[in-house]
């Protein structure tokens, strides 16, 4: 058994959600001379709290869903054999590293750490070329925005480099708002230096000179470590780019938590101190951005391949992937799944590899997967042997988006699925145009009519109407791509609407209004607990556990308490009372 | 830089650089409905009504932001773009609370503008109020005294009060001015239209008619006209000095011209009107009374025959019907019934229901209760006799209420064994009145059928029809607004256009009986006094003679009243752009349904109203008080389907506002607007 060089804990958000503060602490306290370290997230944040002891042989040894307990600390420093993380062999396979390959290995805010792992060996290698070569490498590699639109990264930036004026602005869109997407905080708080690194060389391809990083103010982890990181990245000097005058300044702004200032017009406005409303383009940013000054915007995953690619070269890069995806795309993968985490796949991998390979789903047991969040769709499971690129997604009606992918299981509704997002865009609408603003809410309330039971024909009819209206009339692309929730459920799932407005069911028993809960009289054994869980008290023992349903908020505690399974959600048996 | 080549509509356009496509459109005169475009400010792009398609892409862009490119194809007319249009017109309307205009002109069948002549009655200009009533009132001195004021029963004021006395304000200013007042009139172009029927629907038609420069016939059979105004409401509703002084105005017009004593069928045909003049229009009313449909019907007078032959011998030297029933509920049974009383007649009403469901105004059985007529409710007529001594016995049953029939009343149903007899010296059936067809015509359920889309009766091209005798027995108000339906119709039958209804966009915050007291919105202070109530008669007078029951208000006492007005419509009506485009593109105010944003109506400035109720979103005002004004007292707050234009914390515009009003100026609907009205 090999001594311990080093103690990781993961202390990235998903970590520290799942008890991981303590965990460090209890190890800390039993640590003696041994360097306890904090690291990022690996992507399996299923398992988390993850431990990692790094043993004086070079070998590791993982553990997982580790206890904050003294008790589980001494174990782990005993190297015990329960309890350890085992990387998940499928997964293993089918997963491609590139981008994450650090993230939950390194202390994120050690620059040391960082250059240790070839961290700014791109920049070096880039500071060697000229700009229009980096620009042009960029181009080769096919890299496309990361951040849903997948416009090329090369491209945009020979736009800002064309621009012959002294001052040009170039922001990190760090705005991540889709539910379920959490891959650039995790990039943010795992390896921030790589971020910067990639700013650093699009401010030298694109001769940048004020860098920005637009951060929603709930990322506070990532805000945190992009901060020291800057003032390290400072203090070491790798600010200064050559031929430049002043250092360059990177500016963290926060953003105020509207999902619309994802959107890069929105998020100009924002950092000029205005209200985040988009408006029309063109003028691109390119041409007219922050402050009319030529702007280029690129997310925080875009920027994190760049180092990427000029570590193994555009030409290895471009050879992964599909034809017009190259690379890798990490997936904040959530939902019905065994294992949600972050996974970074190559590009041209199928839906189902991910669903069933990677997430652990049942085949049967899973009937859609949601990508792109409130821009995207939903894909039926008969499509999951798709590969996955920009366009193959676009053409189901769905998108590659910014990487968020939420497996939907059979026990889920496919209409409160769209009424979820719809409720989602209506509200987060900047409220400028009139499509958005007022379409998005009216396909909100026909939506909730129909999960309501109190839906129609007539709701159904337009919805379909208005859906690619609104796509077509709204200002922006939050208005543009908000409908496509509910019409890519009415386009692969329209059988449920119609079972919602016609027969009053929802096949899912998701819908509140439209289920009763019954108690299986042969499997009761009478113990009372969902009468005592009950909080409205709609459950009467004395009448033979019958349940009001009248009362009942369909809130589910009678169904997790019972020790026998004997409660469950039925179809409604009045339809209409 | 040179100019751009691109194409709206095909037509090829040259835009200068830094143009849109709305400008450019403008120019060459393709007129695009925008309601945030305002050259003062930088671009809003907000209520996509100003939506283009960019031929070669498939995509719709906002002509007021967008600038063309080179060889683009724009659509700017088509029906599709036309149908995203009026998609974000209906979206923008399905959030949009206000009253475009006042209940009470809305619940008016001509669509008199209650509120402006109200408002002039209210500033003591009761010629201006004339000119207003006569635009949609042609016989203002009758309808001031018998209409049964449709525009009262909508009030605001009836929210926990009484309405304001609108019908006072029509009265007076006819009585003022009605004969010293001639509107002005085209001159004649030459075309003649034939009126069957000098009554209230044909009497409108010629009027309308001549304001267009059309000369009228009309061929009455009467002696008089005047329709039911002259042979249907008794002498002291609506007396005939004042109707004749009311009728000489038609002919002082010039190119009106009555022909009494002429029958259809008798003095003359259709056919040959048709023959004789450009177009002929039906006005002959509903004078046929509907059967009891009881045995010894015929000893029974027929009510509106019986208040004809009085009104031809103008109510003098009429026999006392003595003992008098009078079947029915309407307004011809109390009009009969008062008349027989003041004959000296012991008069009885009897009703197959209660009080709730008489079809007569309640100010009349009221009115007829004072004067001493009793009334038998819940009794149905079963059968007529004539006793021995040549007096009548009518048989009766008493009735229930049970179920609500096709009219929502409740139908009379008969209790067994609750027969009972009342005796009589006159027996009058005024039951209802229904129209006779002539051969040739087809009938509908009520009278003539009419096309609803022209007036023209079913056939015939040429011929038009209006009034009671399409409708079935009807309301002076309604036979003037059919009236001028008609001749507009005629008007555009005679120029060779197609007659189409004009649509006329509108949305309300709902009835009274739907508002609180709270949601009354005040532009000014308005009267808190209660209803003027009228100064009847002596009551023995009124049982007696035929005088008019009460005399009309004063200007004083009118002008007060008016001064109870809340002022309902919309402060932006006649510039509201959604209005206007939604008229132009004939959005339906229901086609969306949904909720609307909460939002209040800031009335604390004291020239500017705020209500944000009427607010699109644009920011139009926000961006004019900033970059034009430099004041910034304007901006949008919250985000998603509640945004808002605001103050800073909603204190409202402060004292520093400079009352510019150019936010009001510039505002495309009434969200912001002066409070005074004219």
């Amino acid at each position: 058994m090999a001594d311990i060089k080093r103690i990781k804990v993961g202390t990235a958000s998903c970590g520290l959600a799942a008890g991981a503060g303590a965990v460090l602490e209890a190890i800390r306290k039993q640590a003696g001379n041994i360097p306890v370290s904090e690291t990022g997230c690996m992507g399996h944040c299923y398992a988390e709290p993850i431990v990692e002891l790094e043993l004086t042989d070079g070998s590791s040894i993982f553990y997982g869903r580790v206890k904050g307990t003294d008790e589980a600390a001494a174990a782990i420093l005993a190297q015990s054999e329960e309890g350890r993380f085992v990387f998940p062999e499928k997964r293993s396979k089918l997963e491609k590293l590139l981008v994450t390959r650090l993230a939950g290995h390194i202390n994120p805010v050690s620059l040391d750490e960082y250059k240790a792992n070839g961290g700014f060996s791109a920049l070096e290698k880039v500071l060697t070329m000229t700009p229009e070569q980096v620009v042009d490498a960029v181009k080769a590699s096919g890299l496309r925005g990361r951040g849903g639109a997948g416009f090329p990264t090369g491209m945009k930036w020979s736009f800002l480099a064309a621009k012959k004026v002294p001052d040009k602005v170039q922001i990190c869109n760090a705005d991540e708002g889709d539910p379920g997407a959490f891959m650039d905080r995790s990039m943010m708080e795992s390896v921030p230096y790589q971020v910067l690194e990639g700013m650093l060389i699009g401010a030298y391809a694109t001769g940048a000179t004020r860098l920005f990083i637009y951060c929603r103010a709930e990322y506070p982890l990532a805000i945190k470590h992009l901060t020291i990181a800057i003032e390290e990245m400072k203090k070491a000097g790798l600010n200064k780019l050559p031929n430049r005058e002043a250092p360059l300044e990177i500016t963290i702004k926060e953003g105020a938590g509207a999902f619309v200032c994802g959107e890069e017009t929105a998020m100009i406005h924002s950092l000029e101190g205005k209200r985040g409303t988009p408006r029309f383009r063109p003028p691109f940013p390119t041409d007219s951005g922050w402050n009319t000054l030529p702007t280029a915007i690129n997310n925080v995953e875009t920027f994190a391949n760049i180092p990427i690619i000029f570590q193994i070269g555009a030409d290895a890069y471009a050879a992964i992937g599909t034809e017009k995806s190259k690379g890798t795309k990490i997936f904040a993968l959530a939902g019905d799944v065994k294992t949600p985490g972050l996974v970074e796949v190559p590009m041209g991998i199928t839906l189902g590899e991910i669903v069933y390979d990677i997430g652990g789903a049942e085949p049967g047991t899973v009937k859609a997967v949601q990508t792109g969040g409130p821009s995207g769709g939903c894909i039926p499971a008969s499509e999951f042997g798709v590969k996955i690129d920009y366009d193959s997604l676009g053409k189901l009606g769905a998108i590659m988006g910014s990487g968020g992918l939420i497996v939907i299981g059979n026990n889920r509704c496919m209409v409160e699925t769209a009424r979820y997002f719809l409720n989602f865009t209506r509200r987060e609408s900047c409220g400028k145009c009139t499509f958005c603003r007022v379409g998005t809410t009216r396909m909100y309330e026909a939506l909730e009519r129909i999960t309501s039971g109190k839906g129609s024909m007539d709701d159904i009819a337009f919805l379909e109407d208005i859906a690619p209206k609104i796509k077509k009339g709204a200002l922006c692309g939050l208005g543009q791509t908000a409908p496509n929730p509910a019409l890519s459920t009415l386009r692969y799932f329209k059988n449920e609407y119609l079972a919602h407005v016609q027969d009053h069911v929802c096949e899912a028993l998701a819908c509140p209004a439209l289920v009763d809960v019954a108690i299986d009289p042969a499997k009761c054994i009478k113990c009372k607990l969902c009468v005592k869980t009950c909080p409205v008290g709609a459950i009467d023992p004395a009448n033979n556990f019958s349940v009001d349903n009248a009362k009942c908020t369909k809130c589910n505690s009678c169904i997790e308490v019972c020790p026998k399974k004997a409660v469950s959600r039925v179809r409604k048996q009045s339809a209409n009372a | 830089m040179s100019d751009i080549i691109f194409k709206i509509d095909g037509r090829e356009v040259a835009a200068q650089p830094g143009e849109t496509i709305l400008q450019a459109a403008a120019r060459i005169g393709v007129e695009i409905p925008t309601l945030c475009y305002n050259q003062k400010i930088s671009k809003t792009t907000s209520c996509f009504v100003c939506v283009v398609k960019d031929c070669k892409t498939g995509k719709f862009l906002p002509s007021c932001s967008a600038c063309p490119a080179p060889g683009q194809e724009i659509d700017a007319s088509s029906d599709e773009v036309k149908d995203m249009r009026r998609t974000a017109l209906s979206l923008l309307v399905s959030e949009h609370t206000g009253d475009c205009e006042a209940p009470c002109t809305l619940a008016c069948p001509a669509h008199a503008t209650v509120e402006e002549y109200v408002r002039a009655g209210r500033n003591g200009d009761f010629r201006k109020a004339l000119e207003i009533i006569k635009q949609r009132i042609p016989l203002p001195m009758s309808v001031g005294r018998v209409c049964p004021r449709f525009c009262e029963r909508d009030c605001r004021r009836n929210i926990g009060g009484k309405p304001v006395s609108i019908n006072d304000v029509k009265r007076l200013s006819a009585d003022m001015y009605y004969d010293t007042y001639m509107e002005d009139q085209p001159a004649l172009n030459g075309k003649r239209v034939a009126i069957v029927g000098a009554g209230p629907a044909g009497l409108s038609a010629a009027y309308y008619l001549r304001l267009q420069g059309v000369a009228s016939f009309l061929f009455e059979q009467m002696p008089e006209a005047g329709g039911m105004l002259r042979y249907g409401i008794p002498e002291f509703r609506l007396p005939k000095d004042t109707l004749r002084k009311e009728l000489a105005h038609f002919g002082k017009m010039g190119g009106i011209e009555i022909r009494t004593g002429q029958k259809l069928g008798k003095d003359f045909t259709i056919e040959q009107l048709e023959q004789d003049f450009d177009a002929v229009i039906l006005a002959v009313g509903s004078w046929a009374s509907s059967s009891m449909r009881i045995d010894g019907e015929e000893a029974a007078q027929k009510g509106i025959q019986w208040l004809g032959d009085i009104a031809g011998k103008n109510w003098k030297d009429c026999p006392n019907p003595g003992r008098t029933i009078v079947v029915g509920g309407g307004n011809t049974a109390i009009d009969c019934a008062r008349t027989a009383l003041r004959l000296g007649g012991d008069v009885t009403i009897v009703y197959r229901r209660t009080r709730n469901e008489m079809p007569a105004q309640a100010i009349e059985v009221d009115e007829a209760m004072e004067e001493g007529v009793k009334f038998e409710f819940l009794t149905a007529p079963a059968a007529l006799t004539k006793n021995a001594d040549g007096s009548l016995s009518l048989s009766c049953a008493r009735m229930q209420l049970g179920e609500p029939d096709a009219s929502g009343r409740r139908s009379p149903v008969l209790i067994p064994g609750s027969e009972f007899k009342l005796q009589a010296d006159t027996v009058i059936s005024a039951i209802g009145q229904r129209t006779v067809v002539p051969e040739g015509f087809a009938a509908s359920k009520r009278g003539f059928e009419i096309s609803a889309d022209d007036f023209t009766c079913s056939g015939r091209k040429k011929v038009f029809a209006a009034g009671d005798c399409v409708s079935g027995p009807a309301t002076v108000v309604e036979a003037l607004a059919a009236g001028r339906k008609a001749a507009l119709s005629v008007v555009d039958f005679l120029n060779g256009v197609p007659h189409k209804a004009p649509y006329e966009f509108n949305v309300s915050r709902g009835h009274w009986r739907s508002l609180a007291k709270e949601d009354l919105v005040y532009i000014r202070q308005v009267s808190d006094a209660e209803r003027i109530q009228p100064e009847y008669i002596p009551l023995e007078e009124r049982k007696t003679t035929f005088h008019e029951l009460y005399p009309t208000f004063t200007p004083e006492q009118v002008s007060g009243e008016a001064d109870r007005c809340i002022e309902c419509s919309c402060t932006g009506k006649h510039d509201c752009l959604l209005k206007k485009h939604s008229t132009a593109y004939g959005v339906d105010p229901n086609a969306y349904k949904g909720a609307k944003p909460i939002s209040a109506v800031d009335v604390r400035h004291k020239y500017i109203i705020h209500d944000k109720q009427k607010c699109i979103r644009c920011g139009t005002c926000v961006k004019v008080c900033s970059e034009v004004i430099n004041k910034s007292l304007l901006g949008m707050m919250k985000r998603g389907f509640h945004t808002m234009v605001d103050t800073t914390f909603g204190q409202g515009l402060p004292d520093y506002c400079v009352d510019c009003g150019a936010c009001v100026k510039e505002c495309p609907t009434g969200a912001l607007d002066w409070k005074k009205k004219e």
